[in-house]
């Protein structure tokens, strides 16, 4: 079996993981599986290092470990620990559309950016043509998990689900990418989940509530 | 000093302000002392910027820092003069209108420490925005106005802010990724053809080789980059966070986010709609933008006449105008980049002086409330005239600034073949002129309610001088455009159509009878 095999099958439980992230109830578990998610990210930087012969991709797997399977799951295990403290534990809102709707979705955008990435022809994502497809894909199931769920802290997960999806395209179509570019990408959205996270938190403390549909004061 | 330093210090002046600030506690402090450091830093700000951006248009040359990764050149020089001037109009109008909320005890020192500091965190990012080269770094620096401004939304702590403050950071930081998604795309393929793959981050270096690149790509990337770095802007259809981050967050802050912030996000999708058109041809990213820019526009005309709160009708109005830049991206030709480049210029000023104006309402009336605002004429005479001349302005009435534009846009649409999306813009902005009518006869030239106590008297000159100037700048670029504004303008948008030189674009009707005379050089060495 040659790497670009084993990145594509990745890819696959990448697709399984992040529709697990959407659908699972509860923020600790949440918070977990998606660490897992992350690792998964992390198998395929390393897989395609090896594959590619490059070196950058290992730091890129470095700084993916410590952001997203450390941090961002920290930050957000933190965050609801801090929630705890306020009081009994938070009330979490249900999505707003069903599981079976969200797979459905999820498998309906997969087969568009499997159309979409047919579509492309540039050397570096013949082999990766599926992985790339999926990670596409991951993007947008990503998208579809802020605008399905209610509880503003999946909300913050599905930014980081969108923007694993980008950092996933950037590795497989530039894997020779400078570090520096990786790791800004990197800084930049863990800065921003801290910053949501922290703000979700005021919102709580002030309204007792993570549901988005209380958030409806403002209109027109 | 040499352009390059300066590049950096200005940069640095408002983060080392923001920083410094941080680091003192805010209740031994006393706010004079912020309100020191953070005038002085937007005022340095501003000379710099105005030195920097004339030292560009003089010379002709882009000005480069730190190797590539920082470039001022005529396109960015319109934005960063705009973030100096109107960050430093309303900077000095927050003085009075911060003192007037912490005297109101809305706001805490805690919460005043918190604004400066944020203020100047915001003007450096869009600094980083306008000044940069990197591709990743503009997405990654209007990523961060976001999360720099998110405070300054939310700085009330009220629930309706951090409600707007959550919206703001959710659908901004969603819709940048987007963003991302196009430029990791664009990235990608230009490492994958062009000789050196470190250079395929530098915008200057994507230029030339952007003929080779994959058209599929570029298509998808031009629709990602749009969409995502058009949220920032305001533009359909994920403008919703507009009108409540503008509504909530402290008036001088909507100045700036109105006037500028969408702007700099407008630069950036500008960039990329360069580079689209040199990979795939006008067409494509021409469409793309007349699509938004129509549907921008009618959008948000009708939340311009039907909001009864002020500030969520002025950024609704921030939505429609946003819009004509787009449209006039999307009629496309040297008229159509000029009159949105323009539009960009004018409407900054218009429209953060029109905030700043409602900052006077809110001080007086304590409401945004237009039902509850009445009388403003007699209540506070120089706010009500300074208002009336806004209002006129932001509906493109001659003699002021925005009429310029707006008819350069009309001009370019029938030029370009457009004729029946003109039509169909002309009668969509005659909903604009009335919902400002409204508002001047209903608001501001109205008797005051029977029951209404406030005292007649105008808030004070710190508040007004800085509304002054600005009313005074949007009469004279109306009436006599400064000759340097014209050929900067007549520059960015030989950079925008990618000609070596001015004269090339005079083959468009009327063109050459708006920019001839301006100045415009060779723009060979600006471009490299």
């Amino acid at each position: 079996m040659d790497g670009y095999t084993i990145v594509n099958i990745l890819g696959a439980l990448l697709i399984i993981s992040s529709l697990l992230v959407v659908l699972l109830h509860g923020l600790r578990r949440t918070a977990i599986i998606y660490g897992i998610q992350a690792f998964i990210l992390v198998c395929i930087f390393v897989t395609l290092g090896f594959t590619t012969s490059s070196t950058e991709l290992f730091t890129w797997a470095g700084t993916a470990f410590i952001t997203k399977v450390i941090l961002v799951p920290g930050v957000m295990l933190f965050a609801y620990s801090r929630l705890l403290k306020l009081g009994k534990p938070p009330e979490e809102p249900p999505a707003s559309i069903r599981p079976m709707t969200a797979i459905i979705l999820a498998a309906v955008e997969l087969l568009i950016c499997f159309a979409a990435v047919w579509g492309i022809n540039l050397p570096t994502a013949e082999a990766v043509r599926p992985a790339l497809a999926i990670s596409l894909a991951h993007f947008f199931i990503g998208l579809t998990c802020i605008v399905s769920q209610r509880n503003i802290f999946k909300q913050i997960f599905g930014y980081c689900l969108m923007e694993n999806g980008s950092h996933l395209t950037l590795a497989l179509l530039a894997p020779t990418a400078p570090e520096l570019v990786e790791i800004g990408v990197a800084t930049d959205a863990i800065f921003a989940v801290v910053i949501m996270a922290f703000l979700a938190y005021r919102i709580y403390k002030t309204t007792k509530s993570l549901d988005s549909d209380d958030l409806k004061e403002l209109k027109g | 000093m040499e352009a390059s330093t300066l590049i950096i210090l200005l940069m640095i002046i408002p983060l080392f302000a923001g920083v410094f600030m941080a680091c003192f506690p805010s209740k031994h402090i006393p706010q004079a002392f912020y309100e020191t450091v953070h005038f002085l830093s937007v005022l340095a700000v501003a000379l710099l910027a105005v030195y920097l951006v004339v030292i560009v248009m003089t010379s002709g040359n882009a000005v480069m820092a730190l190797g590539n990764w920082f470039r001022l050149d005529s396109l960015g020089s319109i934005f960063v003069a705009l973030i100096g001037v109107v960050g430093f109009l309303t900077g000095w109008y927050s003085l009075s209108y911060i003192r007037h909320d912490v005297a109101e005890g809305k706001m805490t020192p805690g919460q005043v420490k918190r604004y400066y500091v944020f203020f100047n965190l915001f003007i450096f990012t869009m600094l980083l925005a306008a000044l940069s080269n990197n591709i990743i770094m503009m997405w990654a620096s209007i990523e961060a106005t976001t999360l720099a401004t998110v405070f300054l939304v939310g700085a009330y702590d009220t629930k309706t802010a951090l409600e707007a403050a959550w919206k703001y950071i959710i659908v901004c930081t969603c819709g940048v990724a987007f963003g991302l998604y196009g430029t990791v795309l664009v990235y990608a393929n230009a490492a994958a053809v062009m000789p050196d793959p470190t250079q395929a981050v530098f915008w200057t270096e994507l230029l030339p080789n952007a003929s080779s690149f994959d058209a599929m790509l570029i298509q998808i990337a031009f629709v990602f980059a749009a969409v995502g770095f058009g949220t920032k802007a305001g533009l359909f259809p994920m403008h919703t966070w507009l009108p409540d981050a503008h509504s909530e967050a402290p008036s001088p802050v909507s100045g700036l986010l109105s006037g500028v912030l969408l702007k700099c996000a407008i630069l950036v999708v500008i960039r990329f709609y360069i580079l689209a058109i040199q990979t795939i041809g006008t067409f494509f990213p021409q469409l793309i933008m007349l699509i938004l820019g129509i549907a921008s526009i009618v959008v948000a005309v009708f939340g311009v006449f039907s909001q009864d709160d002020i500030k969520r009708k002025l950024a609704y109005s921030s939505c429609e105008n946003i819009g004509v830049v787009a449209l006039c991206l999307g009629f496309g030709g040297p008229l159509g980049i000029a009159a949105a480049l323009l539009h960009c210029i004018l409407h900054g000023i218009t429209k953060s002086f029109l905030f700043c104006l409602s900052g006077n309402l809110l001080m007086k009336y304590g409401t945004r409330d237009l039902r509850k605002i009445r009388g403003v004429i007699q209540v506070a005479p120089a706010t009500a005239v300074l208002f009336i001349i806004g209002l006129l302005a932001i509906s493109a009435f001659p003699p002021f600034a925005m009429f310029v534009s707006e008819v350069l846009a009309f001009i370019s649409g029938v030029v370009t073949g457009y004729l029946w999306v003109v039509i169909i813009m002309g009668i969509v902005l005659t909903v604009v002129i009335a919902a400002f009518v409204r508002v001047a006869t209903g608001s501001i030239l109205s008797k005051p309610s029977e029951d209404s106590k406030l005292e007649k008297k105008d808030v004070g000159p710190a508040a007004l001088i800085p509304e002054i100037i600005m009313a005074c700048v949007v009469i004279w670029f109306g009436v006599a455009m400064p000759q340097p504004i014209i050929s900067g303008v007549e520059e960015a948008t030989s950079i925008v159509m990618q000609v070596d030189d001015t004269e090339e674009m005079y083959d468009t009707p009327l063109f050459e009878d708006i920019f001839g005379h301006s100045g415009g050089s060779s723009t060979d060495e600006i471009r490299q």
